[in-house]
């Protein structure tokens, strides 16, 4: 490439040298008749300039020249396809301003099975963090979630997916998961795990928890926790969060804009 | 399988909605009695109230009993600072 390159410019300081000197002297020639005074006027110049040119345009200087231009030119079309791929993503998604809540899970349902962050995709998904010996808070806001889960389960279908994920790993087994999430809506998924996923769990929706690590199973205590609920899209981020004074048509209403402008984005309510 | 009378022995079922409702509504009770009786602050106020005590700490688990008293204490003083604040912003408000 580089060999072509000094052949392309070589051939082009040659042209050119032509150039200079047949564009000295034709036109001396043929409009000036007095041979005696053009050519020593125009052969000084024009032998300088020949001379200067080839002094500064080198193979060595045009192919520099050529590859700093080639280098610009592909770091600027670079650089503004870059920032045309990022406008587009800004506009999108609205990334700018998302809290970054969500993340790495690694819990067990109430069924069993395993449930990583790559099971909310697909789904929108609320998520609220308890734990079943809850005095009054987590029942009110679970009953609350439910109610408007079976209100879009009308609009749409099961497209939201309610989840509860347990702070309280000492004493929400399996069985007693069961039985909590059960009695508050069908589809409420329960998800639990041990002190350490709990806590990580906890990390990545930045909700804060006071189980004693020590805590044993058939201790009376209650968790201290944070008592949001999230509100999260089909690709598993988060869109919105409400508390204890959002009712359930807050809630519903807020999901029905989300899911409609999704709809208008993507042709389905998922 | 022990279910009857089990519950007597273990205590309130939390995971269950009825006992849950059975707590909220002993405490409820109680509760009403203190105002009642005027008391503010739950254990203090003597033997006046030991028929709704007594079911409300059989119906709720202690930590609960412990949660809705403490509670009970703070909303009653949130009350009294609200009043004291309301009465300063009138009071501010007529000069």
């Amino acid at each position: 490439m580089s060999a072509s390159l000094v052949r392309a410019a070589r051939a082009g300081r040659i042209a050119t040298r032509t150039n200079l000197r047949s564009g000295a002297r034709t036109p001396a020639s043929w409009s000036h008749p007095r041979h005696y005074a053009s050519i020593p006027e125009h052969s000084g110049p024009s032998k300088q300039r020949d001379s200067s040119a080839v002094g500064v345009f080198t193979p060595t200087a045009a192919a520099l020249f050529i590859a700093t231009g080639a280098a610009l030119f592909a770091y600027f079309k670079y650089e503004k396809e870059r920032l045309a791929e990022q406008r587009r993503d800004e506009l999108a998604d609205k990334e700018v301003g998302r809290p970054n809540v969500g993340g790495p899970l690694s819990l067990t349902t109430h069924q069993g099975k395993p449930f990583t962050e790559q099971d909310l995709q697909g789904h929108w998904s609320l998520i609220y963090f308890g734990f079943t010996n809850c005095p009054d808070i987590c029942p009110d806001e679970l009953d609350k979630m439910s109610a408007a889960v079976d209100q879009l389960d009308k609009a749409y279908g099961p497209v939201v997916q309610p989840i509860f994920i347990s702070v309280d790993p000492a004493r929400d087994s399996q069985i007693q998961m069961e039985r909590y999430v059960t009695d508050f809506h069908p589809r409420l998924l329960g998800l639990f795990g041990d002190y350490a996923s709990t806590k990580e769990a906890c990390k990545s929706y930045r909700v804060y928890f006071s189980t004693p690590q020590t805590a044993k199973a058939t201790d009376d205590y209650l968790v201290d926790h944070s008592i949001f609920f999230y509100f999260m899209d089909p690709n598993g981020r988060f869109v919105d969060a409400f508390g204890k004074a959002s009712t359930v048509e807050d809630v519903v209403a807020r999901v029905q804009k989300e899911v409609t402008a999704w709809k208008a984005k993507t042709g389905s309510v998922v | 399988m022990g279910w009857l009378g089990s519950s007597d022995k273990k205590g309130p079922d939390p995971v269950s909605r009825q006992d849950r409702q059975k707590c909220w509504e002993s405490r409820d009770a109680y509760f009403a009695c203190l105002d009642a009786a005027g008391v503010v602050n739950p254990g203090t106020e003597g033997t006046s109230c030991a028929a709704p005590l007594k079911a409300y700490q059989q119906n709720c688990a202690k930590s609960w009993v412990d949660y809705f008293n403490q509670r009970r204490v703070l909303a009653e003083q949130q009350k009294s600072v609200l009043a004291t604040v309301n009465t300063q912003a009138s009071a501010a408000n007529r000069k």
